[in-house]
């Protein structure tokens, strides 16, 4: 009993360490977006040069309306997969194992599963119009990587959300059962 | 709550403290003080059945439904 405690802990150590890493990737993916995003407003030459080595010149000459579209899809899911880690981050530190059954971790779950279906579909509604945008002759291959998990995404919030659910139910027996004399 | 726990009523019946009681049940003085003031959602048999015992009761006697 005490072993799978401790591999419980350290498992969950790990998982600290690595939600945290993950979450200082996507800021900074954020945060370079954003960087970019105003550059590009201000001085449009740096578009052939954004995060990652990404050129969005031509895309940027054949259509303004088109650029500032999809990069605004590509900015808010870079900004939305930072605050879900964040909420994940949030959650993993503040959730205490020997009692983890109360109300705001099960609206935490239920959060970061908002988040996460936001995510999904927002890449989806992305993947959709990067397609059509695509039969119009506009090449925006190089953005396929920021929503090419969107059905991933929204399969993992409805799992979440199930287990949200299970929990907040279980808050709610516990709860009953603390007020039983 | 449309139920009303009539705990104090009997205790005060049978000239009973909350101490006196909470020995005699065996259950914490804390829980018997949430169960006098109303503040519990349930109350398991075993715990109606030891304080019945205790104040030579019955059920009807501690507690009341009353239509809100």
């Amino acid at each position: 009993m005490k072993t799978r405690v401790k591999a419980n802990n350290l498992i969950f150590k790990g998982l600290k360490i690595i939600s945290w890493v993950i979450f200082v990737g996507l800021s900074v993916e954020a945060g370079g977006l954003l960087v970019n995003f105003i550059f590009s407003l201000v001085r449009p030459e740096f578009i052939q040069n954004l995060y990652q080595k990404l050129d969005l010149s031509q895309l940027y000459q054949n259509s303004k309306w088109a650029f500032f579209g999809m990069y605004g899809f590509v900015l808010t899911i870079s900004i939305l997969k930072a605050v879900l880690f964040y909420q994940v981050v949030l959650l993993v530190t503040k959730i205490d194992l020997s009692k983890p059954f109360n109300s705001w971790v099960s609206k935490q779950i239920l959060k970061i599963s908002y988040y996460t279906l936001s995510i999904g579909l927002l890449s989806f509604i992305a993947r959709q119009l990067a397609k059509d945008l695509g039969h119009n002759g506009f090449v925006l291959n190089q953005l396929e990587a920021f929503w090419a998990d969107s059905q991933a995404f929204i399969l993992m919030a409805a799992v979440i959300y199930v287990i949200g659910t299970i929990f907040s139910k279980g808050v709610e027996y516990q709860e009953e059962l603390e007020e039983t004399v | 709550m449309a139920i009303i726990v009539n705990l104090d009523v009997m205790m005060a019946k049978r000239k009973m403290s909350l101490n006196d009681l909470s020995e005699r049940v065996n259950i914490t003085l804390a829980n018997l003080s949430k169960l006098k003031t109303g503040k519990v959602r349930a109350i398991r048999f075993s715990t109606l059945e030891a304080v019945c015992e205790a104040l030579d009761c019955q059920p009807g006697d501690l507690l009341e439904y009353s239509k809100e």
